[in-house]
């Protein structure tokens, strides 16, 4: 069995998005974030999740917990060897998006996620690292 | 790097919490170094002679303050702190000042502010301690008066440090009621309260920042959920001044009570406050606002399609 | 898992309740779904009852407003019933619209709403 604070899951297909969306929600839940927070990381993860399969094919999703000064939070990262992003900077306005879907997978996670980076290679692959940390109580 | 915690445990720990402490800046900030610890070492066995007399003098002085009187209830609890206090005694002279030590004197400091020991008593014992040990440790090292400068002030240090320590635990607990009563503030400050059968209230009061709006945003949707209400009247009288920020979260806010199923209407947009959104162009145009909350209800009235109707008085029957 | 959707006729009305976390052959299947139903009873409106419904990301909230678009051009009506508040909340922050499509509290409500005709509702 997966810890639940930390794990990696394979993306390779549609089906993976369930498992990574389960996955995801049983760390956020098991570090107290509210059910909102939940929800909002759950979604950040959907929408990276798809990025991958629909851009790479294939990749990684890892998590862990993280500590920082007394708060805690979590950590997800994206990885994959695909393509790359030409642009991040366009790649990051919302409404942007190169295969024909909203266009909200990359903003969108960041506006629902506290912290993100990407880097990318064009012909190497992707890496994008989100954060969220839990509100003071 | 991540641990295995168990939720109990996670939430334990959270409650008194110390910031990470940076030891070794502290040490050396006071000069303690490897040549303090290795003295105090050395002042073990003065230490082991001395301990129980000088526990008994400290505690004399204890018991003689009512204040401090007052901790001590019944002989037994007396013997069991003496106990403990001379434990901490020789931990002073114990030689090792790691991570172990820095954790221990934490949670030394939060015992302490746990039990309410205000810090005039608690920084007032530490000089108690100074005072006995002084003279011992120079009448220790009698043949070597040099030698038994450095032991004390080695001591001073060490000293020195624990109550930094201390201070920092009661710094640190006096932060946690702030963050947990500013907590309470936002939830007493923005109530959300079921007016009629389908209408929510939310009067706004005070300035919003981005924090305060997503706790209010979750809130006010979680009610609207729970009373099933189509209605939701914000009231934003209360609000001093609104800022481009501001309008922008209530806009989301009303948005996301659209997703819902329910609407919003904005009441208490004083003169003011309509000139501000106009000049700063914010386009409220899809929102019902109104200027008063009376206003408000008679559109929530309207939108729920009830009517209120002027009837006798009660047990005015013909 | 595929093939949980089911649509359930109300009168003249369709309804859909959506399943918790449904994977993307899932919500597919829903839009064929409904459509079929449509046509085959000549439905004036749709309730889809999302209020299990734990995460609405970007492809499934465009599914169910494209959904909705069609149903309009088949002659039919679409509320999205029952939306909790957490998904309210994270789907406004991520820039999802729904397509304009109408909204209630819940099944009941919303079964009124497309019953009483155009009026009324929030959009």
């Amino acid at each position: 069995m997966t810890d639940l604070l930390e794990g990696e899951i394979g993306i390779a297909t549609e089906s993976d998005l369930v498992v990574a969306r389960k996955a995801v929600r049983g760390a956020a839940d098991s570090l107290g974030f509210s059910v909102t927070d939940v929800t909002r990381i759950v979604t950040a993860a959907s929408e990276l999740t798809r990025n991958i399969f629909r851009y790479a094919g294939t990749g990684v999703m890892r998590w862990h917990r993280l500590e920082r000064g007394g708060s805690l939070g979590l950590e997800l990262t994206f990885a994959d060897d695909g393509p790359g992003i030409g642009d991040i900077e366009q790649a990051m306005q919302a409404g942007f998006s190169s295969s024909g879907g909203l266009g909200l997978g990359l903003p969108g996670a960041k506006r629902l996620m506290d912290e993100m980076e990407i880097a990318s290679e064009v012909g190497k692959g992707t890496t994008v690292t989100v954060r969220k940390w839990r509100r003071k109580a | 790097m991540a641990s295995r915690t168990g939720p109990l445990e996670r939430r334990k720990s959270t409650a008194g919490e110390v910031a990470p402490v940076d030891w070794e800046g502290r040490k050396a900030f006071v000069g303690f170094t490897s040549d303090d610890a290795q003295l105090l070492r050395d002042l073990r066995p003065v230490a082991e002679a001395y301990a129980g007399e000088v526990v008994e003098e400290f505690y004399r002085r204890f018991l003689s303050f009512p204040e401090t009187r007052a901790f001590f209830a019944d002989e037994a609890r007396l013997n069991r702190v003496k106990a403990m206090q001379k434990q901490y005694f020789l931990g002073l002279t114990e030689g090792e000042y790691g991570e172990a030590y820095l954790r221990n004197r934490l949670e030394i400091g939060r015992v302490h502010q746990r039990i309410g020991l205000a810090p005039r008593w608690y920084m007032g014992a530490y000089s108690i301690y100074m005072q006995l040990t002084f003279p011992r440790v120079l009448a220790a090292f009698a043949h070597d008066l040099e030698k038994g400068q450095r032991a004390f002030l080695a001591l001073l240090k060490i000293i020195t440090l624990d109550k930094e320590l201390a201070v920092t635990t009661y710094i640190a607990a006096g932060e946690e009621i702030i963050t947990r009563q500013s907590q309470e503030i936002v939830e007493i400050s923005t109530p959300v309260i079921q007016v009629w059968n389908g209408v929510v209230v939310a009067p706004l009061i005070g300035s919003l920042d981005s924090q305060r709006t997503q706790q209010f945003m979750e809130r006010l949707l979680e009610r609207i959920v729970e009373t099933n209400s189509p209605v939701a009247l914000v009231d934003i009288t209360g609000v001093p001044t609104i800022d481009t920020q501001t309008a922008q979260h209530l806009v989301e806010t009303i948005t996301a009570v659209r997703l819902l199923g329910a609407q919003v209407v904005l009441t208490g947009v004083r003169p003011a406050i309509a000139q501000t959104l106009v000049h700063l162009g914010i386009d409220l145009s899809g929102i019902s606002t109104r200027s008063s909350l009376a206003a408000g209800l008679r559109v929530a009235f309207d939108l729920l399609d009830l009517r209120v109707v002027a009837g006798a008085a009660p047990g005015a029957r013909e | 898992m595929t093939g949980s959707i089911s649509v359930i006729r109300v009168g003249d009305l369709l309804l859909v309740t959506v399943p918790p976390d449904p994977d993307d052959p899932t919500v597919g299947e829903l839009q064929e779904g409904v459509l079929r139903a449509m046509e085959q009873y000549d439905a004036k409106g749709l309730v889809l009852d999302i209020s299990t419904v734990e995460t609405l990301d970007s492809f499934f909230a465009r599914t169910i407003a494209e959904t909705a678009q069609m149903v309009g051009l088949m002659g039919g009506r679409t509320v999205i019933a029952g939306m909790r508040a957490s998904v309210a909340i994270t789907a406004t922050q991520l820039g999802l619209t729904l397509g304009g499509s109408l909204t209630a509290l819940d099944v009941d409500r919303a079964l009124r709403l497309l019953g009483r005709g155009a009026q009324g509702g929030a959009r």
